[in-house]
Formats: C-alpha cells, sequence, structure tokens
C-alpha cells in the first residue's frame, strides 16, 4: 500500500510539464470558500477540457478579496496568463475598506456565476410573509436583528436595501454581522435573531427540512426549486444578486483580452463546467464582454449609494 | 518576588523600566488610533471603538504595575543570555524572508538551517549550507510537489525537476 | 435498535482488511505531517485531503477518518518534546508537558496524551452516534450573551496558566488584547490599529503568533542559553510508559477534558482551543496537589489533551447536522464531504445513512488505529531529543517557516525589487517579541489566549447588546449565562478560600505572588 501511495506522490511531482504554466489562478479567499472552490472548479475544468495545459491555484485570504486583488494588480501588469476570481462581496468590500485599488484596475472577462440571497426566518417565527417583516420593521426598525455575514457585504447590502424600499432609514437596521454563513445561520436557527439574510445555499438544506422559511430571494426571477417570491414580487422593490467573476491582469493587449475570453467561453460552454455547477448547486449567469462591464459599472454605483445609505461608507 | 534576586545595588531595574516604557507607549498608540476612527452611525450600541479604549486603559494601568514593579527590583532574576547566536539565527530567518521569492524555498530555507545551526555552534557554513540546501529541497519536494503546498520555487528547484532553469 | 444495526454494518464495512489498511496510511500520514513543528490540523488535513481522493468512497472516508484524528494528535508530540505547538489547541499541552520532558519524563507525558486522546475519542465519536441531535441543540440554545458568559469564564481560568506573577500574566494577556484588535471590526467593517498595511486588515492568524511566540521564541531562548546548548539531554529517565501513579492521577482527567471538550467543540463559537483552556484550569482546581502545576503535572496534559481530541469529534455534531463548520479545519473537512457525496444538514442522517454510519465507524476504527501506531511510537519520539540541538533546531525553524508560508505565504509586501512575505516578518517579529518575553520572566500562553479569546468576547458583547438594544440586562437573562458565570465566581473564589483555610505553605505562596 505504502508503494501505491509512493506511485501517488511521485506521479503526482511527475505529470507537471516542463512549460510554463498558462494561467494561474488567484483565489483572494481561504481554501473551501466560494472563491477558491470557483478557483478550483476551473482549474478542473481547463485542464480536464485541455483548454490549457496547466493551471494553478494561489490564495491570497483577506478583507474580503481586497488585500489578492492589490497584489495582483500590482504584479501581474501585463501578464496574459494571470487571472483573479471575485465577486460582488469584493465591490462592497472595496468601498467599506477603502481600498486603494478596486476593479477599474483589472480586465473584467466574465460573469460566470450567480446566486441569490434568501430572506429567512426560523419555523417558530410568528413572521409568515414579507408584509410581516415589512410591517415589523415599519412598527419599531430597531428591534428587527438581522444575522448575516461581514458588515458592508451582500448580506448587509440586501437588508440595507430592504429597508430602503419600504421607506424606512437603513442606518437604523439592527444588523448583526456573523464571520461566514454558518455562525449567522446557527444564529437563526437558535432564535437569537429576527430574520436571517445570507446565501441561499447556506440554507438550502434547512429550508428542505422545515426549519426555515424562506420567505423571499432577493433577485429578479424566482429561484428553481425554491418556493418563494421574489422581493419585487412581495411588494419590496429591489434587487440583487451575489455575483462571482473572473477578471485578468491589467495592461493586456485586444488580443490577449480576446484570447482569454476564447478561453473563458469554452469553459462555461464544457461538459465538465456545467456537470461541476449541477453538483455545487450554482447557476450559470456567463455574462461576457460589453454587457458584463455595463452590469459591473451599474452594480457598483448601486453598491456605493447603498453603502452610503447604511452609513458605512461616507 | 521570590526570584528577585538581590543584587549589590538598589537600583532601579533597567530593563523593566523600559518596558514599563514601551507598554504606555503602545497604549498611547491605541488611544491615539482608536480617537482618530470614524464612527459610522449605525445602529450600535458598543461601537468599535469601545473594546479598543478598555485595552489601551488595561496596558496603561499594567504600565503603572511596571514601574512601581521596576522601582521595587520586582523581576525575577534573568539568566546571562549569549547575544551572538540569537544574532546567527535572527540573521538567518532575515535571510530567508529575503532570499525566498528570488532564490526559491530551498536556497533560502538551507540558509536560515545553517544559520541556526551556527547560532548552536555548527559549522563552518560552507558545509551547513549545502547541507541545509539539500535536506530544504527534500522538504520542498515532498511538500510542493507532493502534498501541492504552494511554496516559492526558485532555479534551484526549477532545475532539479524540470531540468531547465 | 437501528442505530446500533447501523453502526455495527459501518463497523463491518470499516473492519475489512483493506480499509484497515487505509486507515493505518491515513493515520500514520495525519500524524507525520501533524507532528511538524509550526504545522498544525487544519494545514495537515488540507494538505492530504487530495490524497484520499485517488480511492473509492469507503476507502477514501477511512484514510480521511485517520488523518483527521492523526493530524489532531500529531501535534501534541512537538508540544510535549520541543515546547513547540504548531496550534493554539495544544498551547496547554505544551505547559506542563514540556515540563515533564524536561525532566525526563517525556514518555509517560506522551503516552497520557495517547490514551487519553484515544478514551477521550471513543467517547466522542460515540457520543456524535448517539446524542448529537440533542447536543446540537443544547448548542444552538447559545445566544451570543452565553457565549459573552463562557469567554468571561475562560478569561477567569486563563489565569491558572499565569505562572508566579499575576502583573506579568496580565500584561501577557493584555499584549495579546492588543493584537487582537487589529484588522477590520466585523460589526462595522472599520479598520483597526492597520496603520495602512492591507496585510494587517484581516488581523494577526493565531497560529502565526503561536508558532512564532513557541518554536521560534523557544529556539532563540534556548540559543541564547550557554548551559542549554550544551547540556546533554536525559531523553528518559526512569520507565518510558506510564506508573501505576500515572494511571491514577491520569484517568479522572481524562473524563473529564473528554466532557469538557465535546460539547465546546459542537458550539458554533466554541473549538478545541477554548476547551483545553478550560480543561487545563479544571485540572488545576481538581488536583490534589495544584502547586505542581507549571512544574509538570501530568493532568495537566492528560485533561487537556482529552478535551483537545473530544472537541475535533464534537465539531463534527454541527458539521454533520447542521452543515456548520466552526473551525478551519471543519471548513477543509466540509469540502472533503462534499466529494464524498456527503451533503450535511439536518436531512444527513436520513438521505446519507450508511455514508454517516460509515463515516462515524471509520472515526472509531482511526481512533484505535491511531492508539496502536502511536503508542509503540513513544520511544521513538522521545529519541528527537537526542538529535543534536543545531540539527533539531534547524529543522524546527524549516518546518516552522514552512508551515506558515503554506498556510499564508504570498509574497506580498516589496522592499524595492524584492518581494518578501508580510507573514513571516511577523513570525520574525513576534519571534523576538516571544523571546524577550522569556527572558524578562512573561508567561508566553496568555499573548496567545488574548489574541484568541479579546475577539470573540468583544464580538459576542456587542452582538448581545444590539440585539436587546442596548439593555445590559440581556447579559444575565438566560439561565445557561447565569449558571457559567457562577462557575466563574466559584473558580476565582474556590482557590482563594482554600488558601485562607491555613495552608501555610500555600499562604506563604500567595504573599510572594503579589507584586
Amino acid at each position: 500500500m505504502n508503494k501505491l501511495l509512493l506511485a501517488a506522490l511521485v506521479s503526482g511531482a511527475l505529470s507537471v510539464p516542463a512549460f510554463a504554466a498558462d494561467y494561474a489562478i488567484v483565489a483572494p479567499a481561504a481554501p473551501g470558500g466560494g472563491w477558491d472552490q470557483t478557483a478550483r472548479t476551473m482549474q478542473e475544468a481547463l485542464t480536464a477540457e485541455g483548454i490549457s495545459g496547466n493551471v494553478q491555484v494561489t490564495n491570497v485570504p483577506g478583507a474580503g478579496g481586497t488585500i489578492g486583488l492589490a497584489q495582483f494588480v500590482n504584479q501581474e501588469n501585463g501578464n496574459p496568463n494571470a487571472l483573479i476570481v471575485g465577486g460582488y462581496v469584493m465591490v462592497g468590500a472595496i468601498l467599506t475598506n477603502a481600498s486603494p485599488v478596486t476593479l477599474a484596475e483589472v480586465t473584467p472577462i466574465a460573469r460566470l456565476t450567480g446566486e441569490a440571497i434568501g430572506v429567512v426566518v426560523p419555523a417558530s417565527s410568528d413572521i409568515q410573509s414579507v408584509d410581516d417583516l415589512v410591517a415589523k420593521l415599519k412598527e419599531n426598525t430597531g428591534a428587527v436583528s438581522w444575522a448575516g455575514g461581514s458588515a458592508g457585504g451582500a448580506d448587509h447590502i440586501t437588508a440595507g436595501l430592504i429597508a430602503k424600499a419600504v421607506g424606512l432609514d437603513p442606518t437604523q437596521v439592527n444588523y448583526i454581522a456573523y464571520s461566514g454563513g454558518g455562525e449567522a445561520l446557527a444564529a437563526i436557527l437558535g432564535g437569537q435573531v429576527t430574520v436571517g439574510v445570507s446565501g441561499i445555499s447556506e440554507f438550502a438544506s434547512q429550508i428542505e427540512a422545515g426549519e426555515l422559511r424562506l420567505l423571499a430571494v432577493s433577485t429578479d426571477t424566482r429561484v428553481p426549486g425554491f418556493d418563494a417570491p421574489t422581493l419585487q414580487e412581495a411588494g419590496v422593490d429591489t434587487a440583487v444578486q451575489n455575483w462571482r467573476m473572473i477578471a485578468a491582469a491589467p495592461g493586456l493587449s485586444d488580443e490577449q483580452v480576446a484570447a482569454i475570453n476564447a478561453d473563458i467561453e469554452a469553459m462555461v460552454n464544457s461538459a465538465t463546467w456545467k456537470t461541476a455547477l449541477e453538483t455545487k448547486g450554482w447557476v450559470n449567469t456567463y455574462l461576457a464582454g460589453d454587457a458584463f462591464e455595463a452590469q459591473l459599472a451599474a452594480d457598483i454605483a448601486a453598491t456605493e449609494a447603498i453603502l452610503k445609505d447604511i452609513g458605512l461608507v461616507q | 518576588m521570590s526570584a528577585g534576586a538581590p543584587n549589590h545595588t538598589r537600583r532601579p531595574d533597567g530593563a523593566a523600566l523600559v518596558i514599563a516604557a514601551i507598554l504606555a507607549a503602545i497604549a498611547i498608540v491605541i488611544f491615539w488610533q482608536t480617537s482618530q476612527m470614524r464612527v459610522p452611525p449605525v445602529q450600535q450600541r458598543v461601537g468599535p471603538t469601545v473594546f479598543p479604549y478598555i485595552v489601551a486603559t488595561g496596558l496603561a494601568l499594567l504600565s503603572v504595575g511596571t514601574l512601581i514593579s521596576a522601582l521595587r527590583r520586582g523581576f525575577p532574576a534573568r539568566s546571562k543570555d549569549d547575544y551572538g547566536p540569537i544574532a546567527w539565527i535572527i540573521a538567518g530567518l532575515v535571510a530567508q524572508i529575503l532570499l525566498l521569492s528570488s532564490a526559491g524555498f530551498s536556497i533560502a530555507t538551507g540558509v536560515l538551517f545553517a544559520f541556526t545551526a551556527k547560532g548552536f555552534g555548527r559549522g563552518p557554513l560552507w558545509q551547513t549550507i549545502p547541507i541545509g540546501i539539500v535536506f530544504a529541497f527534500i522538504v520542498w519536494f515532498l511538500f510542493a510537489r507532493g502534498l501541492q503546498l504552494s511554496l516559492p520555487r526558485g532555479p534551484f528547484e526549477r532545475l532539479l525537476t524540470t531540468g531547465a532553469f | 435498535m437501528e442505530t446500533f444495526d447501523l453502526l455495527a454494518q459501518g463497523l463491518l464495512a470499516a473492519m475489512q482488511v483493506q480499509n484497515l489498511v487505509y486507515a493505518l496510511i491515513g493515520v500514520t500520514l495525519g500524524t507525520a505531517v501533524g507532528v511538524l513543528p509550526g504545522i498544525g490540523p487544519a494545514l495537515t488535513v488540507a494538505l492530504l485531503l487530495p490524497v484520499t481522493y485517488r480511492l473509492d468512497p469507503a476507502g477514501s472516508l477511512i484514510m480521511f477518518a485517520g488523518i483527521y484524528y492523526g493530524g489532531m494528535y500529531g501535534g501534541s508530540t512537538t508540544s510535549i518534546l520541543l515546547n513547540t505547538p504548531g496550534e493554539s489547541a495544544s498551547i496547554v499541552t505544551a505547559l506542563e508537558g514540556n515540563k515533564m520532558a524536561r525532566k525526563g519524563r517525556g514518555g509517560p507525558a506522551l503516552a497520557t496524551a495517547a490514551i487519553g486522546s484515544f478514551v477521550a475519542g471513543l467517547i466522542a465519536t460515540l457520543g456524535l452516534a448517539f446524542i448529537a441531535p440533542t447536543v446540537v441543540k443544547f448548542a444552538l440554545s447559545f445566544g451570543p450573551a452565553d457565549y459573552f458568559a463562557l469567554m468571561v469564564l475562560a478569561f477567569v481560568t486563563v489565569s491558572a496558566a499565569f505562572g508566579d506573577s499575576a502583573l506579568r500574566g496580565l500584561t501577557a494577556l493584555f499584549i495579546g488584547l492588543g493584537l487582537g484588535l487589529i484588522g477590520i471590526d466585523l460589526q462595522t467593517g472599520q479598520t483597526r490599529l492597520a496603520f495602512a498595511i492591507p496585510d494587517l486588515l484581516d488581523g494577526i492568524e493565531v497560529t502565526t503568533l503561536a508558532v512564532a511566540m513557541f518554536a521560534i521564541g523557544e529556539t532563540l531562548k534556548t540559543a541564547a542559553d550557554r548551559e542549554q546548548v550544551d547540556a546533554q539531554v536525559m531523553a528518559v529517565k526512569g520507565s518510558v510508559w506510564m506508573t501505576a501513579d500515572d494511571w491514577k492521577r491520569s484517568w479522572a482527567s481524562w473524563l473529564r477534558g473528554t466532557f469538557i471538550g465535546f460539547p465546546i467543540g459542537a458550539m458554533p463559537a466554541g473549538g478545541a482551543d477554548v476547551a483545553s483552556f478550560l480543561s487545563y484550569s479544571a485540572e488545576k482546581s481538581f488536583a490534589k496537589n495544584p502547586e505542581e502545576f507549571g512544574h509538570g503535572a501530568i493532568e495537566g496534559v492528560a485533561g487537556p489533551e482529552a478535551a483537545n481530541n473530544a472537541s475535533a469529534a464534537g465539531t463534527l455534531v454541527p458539521l454533520l447536522t447542521l452543515g456548520l463548520p466552526t473551525t478551519a479545519t471543519a471548513a477543509i473537512m466540509l469540502a472533503g464531504f462534499q466529494q464524498f457525496g456527503l451533503q450535511p444538514g439536518p436531512l444527513l442522517f436520513t438521505n446519507n445513512a450508511s455514508l454517516v454510519w460509515a463515516l462515524i465507524a471509520s472515526l472509531l476504527v482511526a481512533n484505535f488505529m491511531l492508539l496502536v501506531l502511536n503508542l509503540p511510537l513513544i520511544g521513538l519520539w522521545v529519541k528527537l531529543l537526542t538529535i543534536p540541538k543545531p540539527w533539531l533546531y534547524g529543522g524546527i525553524l524549516v518546518f516552522a517557516t514552512l508551515g506558515t508560508l503554506g498556510a499564508n505565504g504570498a509574497m506580498s509586501m516589496g522592499i524595492g525589487p524584492v518581494r518578501i512575505s508580510f507573514e513571516l516578518v511577523l513570525l520574525l517579529a513576534f519571534g523576538i517579541l516571544g523571546y524577550l518575553l522569556r527572558r524578562f520572566g512573561y508567561p508566553i500562553a496568555p499573548v496567545v489566549v488574548g489574541l484568541i479569546l479579546g475577539p470573540m468576547a468583544e464580538q459576542q458583547l456587542r452582538r448581545a447588546l444590539a440585539i436587546s438594544q442596548g439593555d445590559p440586562g440581556i447579559l444575565v437573562h438566560s439561565p445557561i449565562s447565569i449558571v457559567l458565570y457562577v462557575v466563574a465566581i466559584i473558580a476565582v473564589g474556590l482557590p482563594l478560600i482554600m488558601r485562607l483555610r491555613g495552608r501555610g505553605a500555600v499562604l506563604g505562596q500567595l504573599a510572594t505572588d503579589e507584586d
């Protein structure tokens, strides 16, 4: 058996070809998180489909991805082999952390996946619908406590947008930040807070088991597999999506950008990628080119506005 | 303090005075930095500045306590430390930090290994540095190649694993 | 009972020769990597997880269980022998364990750690199998106010690790609390004390501080002391095995450690480190001879090591029943489970019954393999101490820097054209701090404890007061928090009362303590 293991180690060591890596993907988060999984799934798909001979993933965790982004911009200028995973959380983090480097300094390639934010209450809660929640908020905004991820992230923004859309002061939202969706989920299940907001996949198994009641989803269309209205359908006129994207280094030529675009498009259409999305429960929201750049600009503007309303950004 | 060895004089303990001053300085830095913070107008009863002020106050009080202890010579006797070996080891760590990105893991860490050995009295460096590099390379190979740990590569690693620089 | 049937089936599957071999390989690999100074269980599991992907599901699951328990256990070996814990949960093991090793009692220290880990792993894994739903209900009932009370209890009991001076112990604790302030405030997103250095935005990594303080600090202190450099190490004095007295003193500590570690590991904001701190102070309060603590009391190894391992199994409770990863190791394991097709959550036990029971059976088998592997190896491990010091400490620094680089090694800073790793700079700076603290008689453990507990206590207090909209009454609103405060008061009061009851020698010691 030790022989088998040794063989595995040695083959792992020798299977790397002698050429430079075709792509080096930076996952600006710790191993295990969403961005890391996106990067590693890309690595798998790009190599399995023969789009790229060798893909390396490096993790640069910290501060909502802004540490990885800053390092990427500083070190990879003009490198057509360097890619970075990012997402909507980065948009908020750049603003709240007053990051010196912004998304304007990378070359956005494409949006890959997206996820709705779910608004949930424990099964035992007396809140049955979004209307009940809005009524409670209007009665006493501060008495409704919201649990979600870190301050200024997509979850916090969703809570602020809901308050704003029903005509309340977003600074009065009593948002309790937890490090990571897991800890927030425990607080919601334990009935420590009134309502929870987080990526819908974090809640999926609890909703299925009947432990949590899903009041609404944050996207502008319903999410297949979940029996809940969108916020807009429930009478709260706002929509937000937590998306993930891939970007390339600054300072690339048009041909280089086109080549990367072609590789990513081939990956998105590959069987490996599609199967991976299915097993992980991710929704394909592939959007590239000008359409993506326009959406990115709109998201950044909207996020800055709501973060100012919440009071996190001056 | 039972361990406080009666020195020849009753002069205050100089090192302890320095420690008291450092603690006071840290307290001041925390106070000053915290007072510069912008507190967002969000719904927070205990804001982000409360704990820093508590910690700074605690450090300030401990600084006073250390000062009193220094004047009373309340610190335990200190061994006579040899700074030569410490300098070697710190130099090894600094060399590793500076060499890693250009020379790669094995050479940088080999130097650290040899300098540490030197700190413990084993030399000469022209013998221990090659030993260290070989040892570090084996470690690099097991972890970087066998277990996919991301460790910096340099010319040495590239030469030995791919045959090219 | 259906549960027994399922477990029996799982055990039968796990006991096949092939699977036993996989378990042994897993335990060996986990121990071998986990034993390296500076490389903790999270990194060990992350590194070795891919190895399991090459096997069939049953085989990979069992090898994975072996790696998990092996990695959790491996750290204690270097903690005890070399005073270089690779992660926060082995810090208190080093306190007493290393003192024992220096007296030539490294063998018994390793043995009590190994057997304690086995006992705790066995009880806690059975607990995971049979009472997970109950435990998870209890863990979920902990609100922020209750967590804050738990942190207060932990702070109070940390004084057990203060050594002989309250002033220096508190100073070390406050240095840790100060370091804990650094970074982005979770509740408001505001940056505190980061001095415009991007790498500080996420705060100080506990592992980096622990490895620096212990591994680097210890190396510097040893090198500076001529007598220590030249001293011939006595690897073994007396028996390498535990004596009858060692057994008598250990067994109750193993059980206490297990019962502290399992529920705390199951709490979403608990963790092995908090469990090991509480266990250490519990052992000190229950000990017949508390004055032996700080000089190599075997209870101080037996309890925390059992607590550490029990909490490793406890972590699996919220992970399996709620899909909640509560530690870095658990987060990596969650990714691993998904590879096996396990979807942790409330429906796991109904939807994936056979896989879950295979996992639990694998954990039991791995736990047993750990004992089988490690008891005979103790004689070999203690020989680590006979490696000539230049090579031994050179090796320690190689692995300490390797672990730091592997976990967080981005070349994120530049001095002119040279790119350097900020994390290694921190490692060096904290290593020097660790040396200076040792030099001037400050205890090391409270610094790390402050960094771990400080931010937890702050966040929980602020959450509690935000939920109550500023009403401090919430802090003593639940029975759980009241009980915890009472225990905290007893923990402070009892030793005082015992001392006042006229044990002359102890009173004398008390008098020398204040300064």
